[in-house]
């Protein structure tokens, strides 16, 4: 009962106005008579009485302030005393405020930004159920196009038979479609899955059923399960979908389900469907053909059943049937299968980027807090005389702790909130580029967990801020006040504490600057790679074509060569247009599943030794002129090239130097080879070599041009298409009259992807340009923080330092040596900076190696420049407090004193 | 000056009431002038010091307060114990007395050993 009544009492007090205040003053006034006139009765006169009595008083404000603490909440009123002081100082120094609060925003706000991108990629479990028991199986072998084979549906089938430590093994098959819309045709990529797929995966829908084993086999019919994307996108979350039927590839298939929303794995898809939807997966050579691999595999591990045993017994079996099926597992080509747990699969290429994303934020994080504890320090030094002051009126030492606690929870909140705002705007930038190497780029967001790491980095923040900055000891304040306001320079402790932290910032620039400058390099260095064609001025309309009666039915070969025939000549009326080539696929993509194997008449391969492998293609007459692929020897093909006449190729430099080195290749005659042949629209007959033509980079920029053979058009089947196109000038003007032209002779086909040249370049650019935009915009911001930090403690120096000058100048010491002696002081920071970040810098850049191209992690030229940039800016940031220092009037100075 | 000592926490309160049971309605200077006699001037009273602990009494109820004309005609602020007060310092004083006794007897000089 006590306590209630006490604290209804300091409730009360809490609100208690000046009455109480009145009323105490009275009191201790009429204490203070009292004891005055006890005195004089003793015979202690007036004067002398009163002083007497207020000395044993112990004083007045200080009884005062004690009985307000008894009455109310203290804390709180404290609390609110202390904000209010604490906005108002920081009122009073707004360039102060506005410095650290801008700082602390950068600082915040990019770990924010990165910490929402790691966890959204990395740190979120899987919305798979149980997803840490998924695996991902990865079949490689050495040489062109190896290093993810996929399976074949007679190696799934051992696979799942002999190995008891998978639950279940589900196929993927990733195959593409053309939806016919009401007023369109678009280009579905889609996964062909086996009924247990999305069991395996842990997945459930949003709507309707998944696949299940009745969806299995031949003889049932096709269904499709839409992605959580594509339902939203094409038809607008539309929740009557299932059941609903779709055209694709002229199949009417009804639509099952909506998927929940997860990862896309292993490609993004728009949808699923069963294997029965595409006869090819249903013919003899699919289900039949060891080589015939067309499948990704996941798996989910059995309950109690480790990794490692899993991975055992895949060995196993992988080593048996390259022991009973040689002639599916070339020994030269080191066959292997890899188990791989699924949140890695899924985080692989991600990983170094955001090992790069994770440490710009570590180091903007670390050079903010370094700039902001360095203020902070050289604002404690000046504001230490005011610390003083109260500490002599009455303030405890808690109180004050408490004030400068208060001021920084201030700074680091405003600042953490502004820090928000910039991690809101820069999160697209972020999420654009993660999407481009992770699947899971759609759940980064803004989410609690995000805000709560905020919250605790400011808190962490303001405690470092409130704690370095020391207060001043009990036993020395009478000497320290006394001493006056401008005898307060800060110990030389504090004053190395400063430069350390100044040296960090500068070694920190460094390292971001040359992070930078490399990933500059990098993209410059990849946009001056050339293509392989001789012009930019080039159109590429891809057309893929799949009509499966072109091997069959010669009408049907004859009418899809008739109907390119007839695009291209009326794409060549267009004005402008110079020339159109015809071929299978257009320069600067890579399609899948055309590599094949290669031999050279009269010679055999030693034992041991990997097969050669060329990309298969084939071009009409026009299409090495239209693309502008220099013909380096021989021929081109011409319209003899056809049916019935000799088989002739034309091979690219590359793959002229893999199979002749050191001999002219022309008349050689080879043919390809191989178990995989079969299931390719080509023949193993000898082939001609008539000429070569120059490389392409059809593998993006980074990659080594491929080996290719090209074949002419009129000489195969036609299988999927696409046109090259060349104009004079401003090719991409044309883009959209070819574009109807094709759509027009191409119904039910969809056409998409135009691109020019320089498009399909950018391509290969834009991701190292986000790179480097990233990183440079973070290494500027950097070099501004750490140009700040110089000038501040430099001028903080001279300004403590201004006596020692003013005597200098007037014993004789000239300003040109003032000013050279604060350069100086500041070079040796900036060369102590420089010691440290280059070797830093040359760190970093080995552990972002894979993100380089063309340029060497130690590249002497971009460590020159940035060491360069740094001194300069070192520089110029000193000469300010050392022009100040030389204008020191030492007259002024000295009467100060 | 060096033997003058601090108010040991705690003790205060008990102090207080019991001046104002001994003497009836008191102010605080006549509080502080009697602890500080009773105590043979070895303990000082600052304001700071008597005066929170007087407020506390009055939030727990234990004494009252009332502005009155003092003896030589001055406005003082006066002390009264109430009935809460009243018991509350028979209690206390009780407690004090058995752990001084006990206090008492463990520090006795040795001389009941055999």
């Amino acid at each position: 009962m006590r306590w209630v009544r006490l604290a209804l009492a300091r409730l009360r007090g809490l609100f208690a106005d000046d009455r109480a205040d009145q009323d105490l003053r009275e009191e201790l006034e009429s204490h203070l008579e009292l004891e005055t006139a006890e005195l004089m009765r003793r015979g202690v006169n007036a004067e002398a009485a009163r002083r007497q009595a207020l000395l044993a008083s112990g004083g007045l404000t200080r009884a005062v302030e004690a009985v307000r603490e008894q009455r109310g909440l203290p804390w709180i009123e404290n609390a609110m005393a202390d904000l209010r002081y604490g906005l108002r100082s920081l009122r009073r120094n707004p360039g102060f405020t506005a410095v650290v609060v801008f700082t602390l925003a950068l600082g915040i706000g990019a770990t924010t930004a990165i910490f929402s991108v790691v966890r959204g990629v990395l740190l979120k479990p899987l919305p798979h159920r149980e997803g840490d028991r998924l695996v991902y199986l990865r079949q490689a072998t050495d040489g062109l196009g190896g290093e993810n084979l996929l399976f074949s549906v007679p190696e799934v089938r051992d696979l799942r038979t002999g190995a008891p430590a998978f639950a279940g093994i589900a196929e993927y098959s990733p195959w593409d479609a053309a939806l016919q819309g009401e007023a369109d045709v678009i280009g579905l990529h889609v996964g062909l899955v086996t009924g247990n797929f999305f069991e395996v995966m842990g997945l459930t829908p949003v709507l309707g059923r998944l696949t299940r084993a009745s969806d299995d086999g031949p003889g049932v019919p096709p269904v499709m399960v839409l992605t959580h994307d594509f339902w939203i996108r094409r038809f607008g979350a539309d929740s009557g979908i299932v059941g609903r039927r779709l055209l694709l590839n002229g199949q009417s298939v009804p639509v099952i389900g909506v998927l929940q929303p997860a990862p896309y794995f292993p490609d993004q898809v728009d949808g699923f469907l069963n294997m029965v939807f595409s006869p090819h997966h249903m013919s003899a050579q699919m289900i039949e053909g060891r080589t015939h691999r067309m499948t990704e595999l996941i798996g989910r591990l059995a309950p109690g059943a480790s990794l490692d045993e899993a991975r055992t017994e895949v060995a196993t079996i992988h080593a048996r049937l390259k022991r009973g099926y040689p002639e599916a597992y070339d020994p030269g080509a080191n066959y292997r299968i890899a188990v791989v747990p699924f949140k890695q699969a899924i985080g692989q290429r991600a990983q170094l980027t955001l090992g790069l994303l994770i440490g710009v934020a570590a180091f903007i994080l670390v050079i903010s807090a370094a700039n902001v504890t360095s203020l902070t320090l050289m604002r404690g030094v000046r504001r230490g005389h005011e610390l003083l002051v109260r500490t002599a009126l009455g303030a405890g030492h808690g109180r004050l702790r408490r004030l400068l606690l208060v001021e920084n929870f201030l700074l680091a909140l405003v600042g953490a909130l502004l820090g928000l705002g910039l991690a809101v705007g820069g999160l697209e930038l972020l999420v654009r580029l993660v999407a481009r190497y992770s699947p899971r780029a759609s759940e980064i967001q803004l989410d609690r967990p995000v805000l709560w790491f905020t919250l605790g980095l400011s808190v962490a923040i303001a405690l470092l801020l409130s704690f370095v900055a020391s207060l001043p000891r009990g036993d020395s304040e009478g000497a320290l006040v006394s001493a006056g306001p401008n005898r307060l320079t800060g110990t030389p402790r504090k004053q190395r504490l400063q430069r350390a932290l100044v040296v960090a910032q500068i070694a920190v620039s460094v390292v971001l600057l040359a992070g930078a400058g490399l990933l500059t390099r990098t993209m410059m260095e990849l946009s001056a790679v050339s293509t392989g064609l001789r012009t930019e001025e080039v159109l590429t309309i891809p057309v893929p074509l799949r009509d499966a009666a072109v091997a069959t039915e010669k009408a049907a070969d004859a009418a899809a060569k008739e109907r390119f025939r007839r695009m291209a000549d009326e794409i060549r009326g267009l004005p402008g247009v110079v020339d159109v080539g015809i071929g299978s696929s257009t320069p600067l993509t890579s399609s899948a599943f055309s590599a094949l194997d290669v031999k050279v008449e009269g010679r055999a391969l030693s034992t041991g030794q990997s097969v050669p492998r060329a990309e298969s293609r084939t071009a009409d007459p026009d299409y090495f002129r239209a693309a502008g692929i220099p013909l380096l020897q021989g021929r081109e093909f011409t319209s003899a090239d056809r049916y019935g006449s000799a088989r002739v190729v034309i091979i690219n430099q590359a793959l002229a130097g893999q199979l002749f080195p050191g001999e002219s290749p022309l008349d050689r005659r080879i043919a390809w080879t191989g178990d995989v042949l079969r299931f390719s629209p080509f023949s193993g007959e000898w082939r001609t070599i008539v000429g070569v033509v120059g490389d392409t980079h059809d593998g993006g920029l980074e990659a080594e041009p491929p080996a290719t053979m090209y074949m002419p058009f009129a000489q195969e089947l036609t299988y999927l298409g696409g046109l090259v196109i060349r104009a004079d000038s401003n090719v991409s003007a044309l883009a959209g009259a070819a574009t109807r032209i094709v759509r027009d002779l191409a119904p039910g086909i969809p056409i998409e992807n135009v691109l020019t040249v320089a498009q399909l370049k950018d391509r290969s650019v834009a991701p190292r340009r986000l790179n480097a935009v990233l990183v440079w915009s973070f290494g500027l911001l950097a070099l501004i923080i750490a140009a700040v930090g110089i000038a501040g403690v430099l001028a903080f120096s001279v300004s403590t330092r201004t006596n020692e000058i003013g005597i200098r100048m007037s014993l004789g010491a000239d300003p040109t040596r003032v000013q050279r002696m604060i350069l100086g002081e500041g070079g040796a920071l900036l060369l102590i900076g420089l010691g440290l970040g280059l070797p830093g810098a040359l760190f970093a850049a080995r552990a972002i190696q894979g993100l380089l191209f063309g340029v060497a992690p130690y590249d002497p030229a971009t460590f020159g420049a940035v060491a360069v940039l740094m001194a300069a800016i070192g520089i110029a940031a000193s000469w300010i407090p050392a022009l100040r220092a030389s204008r020191v009037d030492p007259v002024i100075t000295m009467r100060a004193q | 000056m060096a033997d003058k000592q601090d108010v040991q926490p705690g003790t205060l309160a008990l102090m207080i009431l019991r001046t104002l049971e001994v003497l009836g309605p008191l102010h605080g200077y006549g509080v502080a002038r009697r602890i500080e006699e009773t105590s043979k001037q070895k303990l000082q009273l600052n304001y700071g010091t008597l005066y929170p602990a007087l407020l506390k009494l009055e939030q727990e109820g234990f004494i009252k307060s009332a502005w009155r004309q003092s003896e030589n005609n001055r406005r003082a602020k006066y002390y009264s114990l109430t009935a809460a007060g009243r018991k509350r310092l028979a209690q206390e004083a009780r407690e004090w007395r058995r752990t001084a006794d006990l206090i008492a007897a463990f520090l006795a000089p040795r001389e009941e050993a055999p």
